[in-house]
């Protein structure tokens, strides 16, 4: 490589602006110029673009020394896949930059929703030489009529932040999008000559080796002959928790966070900038709001981002942050990924991320010079965070990181690809078989199953019918086309929808877009209501053609809305530490060892109490705490395993009792445990408990307990969506449309009572098991719990560990205000006693 | 089937059947709305596969009814039909060529919007407004509309919350009697529901599986 020309262009380039290349990148390059693919494993900000893209200018290079300057409409050489709309434009930003300044003729082309139809155009008729796509935008690239000359010049082919992807359905997308390409060049003799390289970038995961698999899988090449190169950069991270002054010995989320706000100006004012991470964008709103009202100066140089607000105004924001211009950036998950922010020196992180890695990935965004240490600060939401604060520093300190799960035969995703091909040039059932079981997702996919789905696009079901008037995939000559242009259309549309309650524009009444803003919420609201978004105070004026039509408020109390998103449950491995920390804790109380945790040192009292009251379990034991009230009767497990995994084992354990006596449960839960509660004695004890959470029978059992229906049903309105069951309607057929409305929970209730064996159907049953009880998980937890000791408590009141989840429960009926009063006496009430 | 619920109104009797209809003794008359009759088809056709034994059942579910209570009227309180004209609604065609020896009225819906054609040759009487008999009216969605008379209308799909204990809670479709209307429950199986809120003076009736339950004010 070293003697190659392409090589030296590139070095004497990089010289030139004073760059040396990491020995990673060097190492990738050399891996590309072989021939090989695999996997980058570097951090943001670490150059690992430059590792792949500049081995393609390397490539290209050595192909042509003598004339890499001059020629042009060299066809698609680089196709980048990237999972956010915002990457693209940065990354395309780069390359251009290095492009011109090696006076190549390259072009740059950026593939996604906001592309106009015009360049789309320009793109067919002369594809770019570097591609930048979503792999929503991918899988409408295979729509194209004569798609496959699209890859036929391909050199490489790249899956950025590939964590990111790998453990989704956009992964899915990514993986048949693979197979395709691979496809299309195998099925021409000229363009198979051409080895194709694919190469994933990705973040530190559990499974790099496994994430690499699944990427590389459909070009079925052994395992050996594919590389993982490591960036070996270590970042120094420090993290901090802003301690409270009291600590509330009975806490409640959400509750103590915005308290807390007045102990994070002078990190303010300490630091350029700072982002301050938060899990909802309901409490972003919040924070922007008080931040405002605590430091009025700030007003001008602080900013809130996230994913309801508008794009454009998000745009600007990244854009004030590159130059920076803010002092203070309010965000939620909207700003985990994409390019570095460089002048941001410091982090907030305000109540769990529920995770390492994203605590990582979130620590990540300050400090950027090599040598600087990303400083992160927890802010609890309530006292008991502060042991996940201490659970954190041990698990970063120990390296241990999450994996990203793959996800296994999302039918929906398939019907959705098997349609897509079907617009474009058609497809042979018998080809694609043999692509799709080459993917990792589909490797287990049966024949009858593909045969199910085809009879699913093309008859509408599985027997034949009377009367049938179904119409979408269409036979010719054994090739599989959709001919209506008008259900051609509605699938392009649908690809790419990102699937969450109905979001409604929000509009002022004179003009002007401020964001979108779910159904759900605003279906409560009536005409005169105030609420907040994007750090506006509005009125509700009406609700007009899907838009919300609003007006400047000063109302001084608004209702900020609470969206679904950003429930994510506590990881494995945090929670395992967590157990772990509390260990630490019980020790403290127990046997006066004094953690070296300032987390646990300040929450003395709130251990003390839990200790008197109840029992601080070990990392072998389980917590069982049995308490009446004048509410009834309470069972309180806390096995730590996030929220999921207890709704999960919450209804198990309903299903079981409910086997012991005729008895009703309400349940509750939050990541560190669940409640039961009934309005009679719960038959609980040291006879039957370990019976009660044996993993015998666990998945038959599960079926019984009337939630596994439930939680498919609430599954099954993203996977109607992918599969193409709902209609969501288009400009200029308003009015047509609304004969094929239908939500989700009726179509789920005429399937499973009509056709209970339809592929989405079982599909989303598959993925209550897999994904949302993650039916592996509980298992490992009912074994570990078999292999611990469970520990029965019967508290004379409510605990400190059970008060949030009590509370969590109390949430859903009430409004903020009733919910903070009635908090507020109870926990009175508790501290008197 | 459960033994329908009798249910007095201005001294005529009702009887309410847990396949979401109303039997009038005295008129010998089968009370229903909101089948949607072809929405599925209309479904289909579209390439979404909703499954087509829902447009089946319904129909079966309607044969039971007439082969039960033997009536020779029956008045459908609008949205018998879904949209457009499909096979699907051949089958209904048919249907009710089997049973020409029953009145069949239709009070227009906002989802009938099949030709008058369509309707003379499946021998419905298509009624616009509101089909009057003795001190009883019956519209689509204009219960308020008959000041000294007895409203039974359709449209709403209305549906009932039974909150258990412990913060349960179950929907089901119900029959919503007013002190001067009432709201049927949808006929068809392919059909939402929309949460009503009744007061001490109404009764309702909540459509539990194969049975009826009255649930109190």
């Amino acid at each position: 490589m070293h003697d190659s020309p392409g090589y030296k262009v590139i070095m004497q380039w990089l010289a030139g602006k004073g760059y040396k290349p990491f020995t990673f990148q060097t190492e990738t390059w050399q891996c590309i110029l072989n021939g090989k693919s695999g996997l980058v494993n570097a951090p943001t900000g670490t150059g690992k673009t430059f590792s792949v893209f500049l081995a393609g200018l390397i490539q290209f290079i050595n192909s042509h020394p003598a004339a890499f300057q001059k020629k042009e409409k060299n066809g698609l050489q680089i196709l980048w896949i990237t999972p956010l709309r915002a990457l693209a434009k940065d990354i395309g930003r780069a390359m251009e930059e290095v492009i011109d300044e090696l006076e190549m003729k390259w072009k740059v082309g950026i593939r996604n929703g906001d592309t106009t139809i015009s360049d789309r155009q320009k793109q067919k008729r002369q594809m770019p030489e570097i591609l930048i796509i979503t792999p929503e935008s991918l899988q409408l690239l295979l729509a194209q009529k004569n798609y496959p000359s699209f890859f036929k010049d391909l050199k490489l082919l790249v899956a950025d932040e590939w964590h990111e992807l790998v453990g989704s359905k956009r992964g899915v997308q990514v993986e048949l999008a693979v197979s395709r390409i691979i496809g299309t060049r195998n099925s021409n003799a000229d363009v198979k000559a051409n080895a194709l390289c694919i190469w994933g970038i990705s973040a530190t995961i559990g499974n790099l080796d496994q994430a690499k698999e699944v990427l590389l899988a459909p070009l079925s090449i052994h395992e050996e002959k594919t590389v993982i190169v490591k960036a070996k950069l270590e970042k120094k991270i420090e993290i901090e928790s802003i301690l409270p002054d009291e600590i509330e010995k009975y806490p409640w989320a959400g509750h103590l966070g915005i308290k807390l706000a007045e102990k994070v100006l002078p990190i303010i004012n300490a630091s350029k900038t700072t982002i301050i991470f938060i899990n909802t964008r309901g409490m972003s709103e919040m924070w922007y709001q008080k931040l405002l009202t605590i430091a009025p100066e700030l007003a001008g140089a602080i900013a809130l981002h996230h994913g309801s607000i508008e794009m454009e105004l998000r745009t600007w924001v990244e854009d004030a942050l590159h130059a920076g211009k803010l002092k203070v950036v309010v965000s939620t998950a909207s700003l985990d990924l994409g390019v570095d922010f460089r002048p941001v020196e410091t982090v907030v992180q305000v109540g769990s991320p529920k995770g390492v890695a994203r605590f990582l990935q979130r620590a990540g965004r300050s400090g950027h010079s090599p040598d600087a240490i990303s400083k992160i600060y927890f802010l609890p939401t309530h006292s008991l965070e502060l042991i996940e604060a201490a659970a954190l520093k041990n698990a970063v300190a120990e390296n241990t990181i999450e994996s990203r799960d793959p996800l296994f035969l999302c039918y929906d995703v398939l019907i959705q690809y098997m349609c897509t091909l079907a617009i474009s040039d058609g497809f042979v059932p018998d080809e694609i078989f043999k692509e799709v079981k080459k993917t990792f997702c589909f490797s287990e996919l049966t024949k009858d199953e593909w045969q199910e789905m085809l009879f699913f696009i093309t008859l509408g079901g599985t027997a034949l019918q009377q009367y049938n008037e179904y119409k979408k995939v269409e036979v010719e000559d054994g090739v599989y086309k959709i001919k209506s242009r008008r259900i051609a259309m509605r699938h392009r549309m649908h690809i790419g929808t990102i699937v969450s309650d109905p979001m409604l524009k929000v509009k002022f009444i004179t003009g002007g877009y401020i964001g979108v803003i779910e159904e759900g919420f605003i279906s409560r609201l009536e005409p005169g209501d105030a609420f907040t978004l994007a750090g506006k105070q509005l009125e509700l004026v009406m609700i007009k053609d899907m838009t919300v039509i609003v007006r400047k408020s000063n109302v001084k109390r608004s209702i900020v809305p609470s969206w679904l998103g950003g429930r994510l449950p506590l990881s494995q491995s945090l929670g395992k530490k967590l157990r772990e920390t509390l260990n630490e804790a019980g020790e403290q109380i127990l046997e006066g060892i004094v953690s070296p945790n300032i987390e646990l040192q300040v929450l003395q009292p709130l251990l003390d109490l839990q200790h008197t009251l109840s029992h601080i379990p070990a990392s072998n034991e389980l917590l069982i705490e049995q308490i009446e009230t004048k509410d009834g009767f309470h069972l309180f497990v806390y096995p730590y395993e996030g929220r999921l995994v207890h709704e999960a084992l919450a209804a198990l354990l309903a299903f079981r009792i409910s086997k012991i006596t005729p008895i009703t449960f309400s349940i509750a839960m939050n990541d560190y445990g669940f409640e039961l509660l009934s309005d009679q004695p719960i038959p609980v004890d040291d006879s039957n408990v370990y019976e009660i959470f044996s993993s015998e029978h666990l998945v038959e059992d599960i079926q019984r307990s009337i939630n596994a229906t439930e939680m498919a049903k609430r599954r099954f309105r993203d996977i109607a969506v992918i599969g193409g069951l709902i209609f969501q309607g288009f400009p200029g057929e308003h009015k047509k449309a609304r004969h094929l409305q239908s939500s989700a929970g009726l179509l789920f209730n005429v399937f499973s009572e009509y056709e209970p064996n339809n592929v989405l159907i079982r599909q989303s049953f598959q993925e209550v098991f897999t994904q949302q009880m993650e039916e592996q998980r509980l298992r490992e937890m009912l074994n570990r719990i078999q292999h611990s000791k469970i520990v029965l408590t019967y508290p004379k009141r409510l605990t400190p560990f059970c008060f949030p989840i009590k509370v969590d429960s109390m949430r859903e009926n009430l409004t903020s205000e009733k919910l903070e009063d009635r908090v507020r006496r109870m926990q009175q009430q508790l501290e008197k006693l | 089937m459960q033994a329908p619920v009798l249910h007095k109104i201005h001294h005529q009797h009702f009887w309410l059947s847990a396949e979401r209809a109303v039997f009038w003794q005295e008129q010998q008359t089968l009370i229903l709305s909101d089948l949607h009759l072809g929405k599925s088809g209309h479904f289909r056709k579209a390439g979404i596969p909703v499954p087509q034994q829902v447009m089946k059942e319904n129909m079966q579910r309607l044969l039971n009814l007439i082969q039960y209570f033997k009536p020779n009227k029956i008045i459908a309180v609008g949205d018998l039909f879904h949209s457009a004209e499909n096979l699907e609604l051949e089958l209904f065609k048919k249907w009710r060529y089997d049973f020409e020896h029953i009145d069949f009225f239709l009070v227009k819906g906002n989802h009938d919007i099949l030709k008058r054609k369509w309707y003379e040759e499946a021998e419905i009487n298509l009624i616009d407004d509101r089909l009057i008999i003795d001190l009883f009216s019956f519209t689509h969605d204009q219960c308020d509309a008959s000041e000294d008379l007895y409203s039974f209308c359709g449209h709403l799909h209305p549906g009932i919350v039974i909150n258990g204990i412990g913060k349960q809670s179950l929907r089901f479709p119900c029959f919503y009697f007013t002190p001067t209307y009432c709201i049927l429950p949808a006929f068809g199986k392919f059909t939402g529901l929309a949460n009503i809120r009744h007061s001490k003076e109404d009764s309702v009736y909540a459509v539990v599986d194969k049975a009826l339950i009255p649930i109190k004010g």
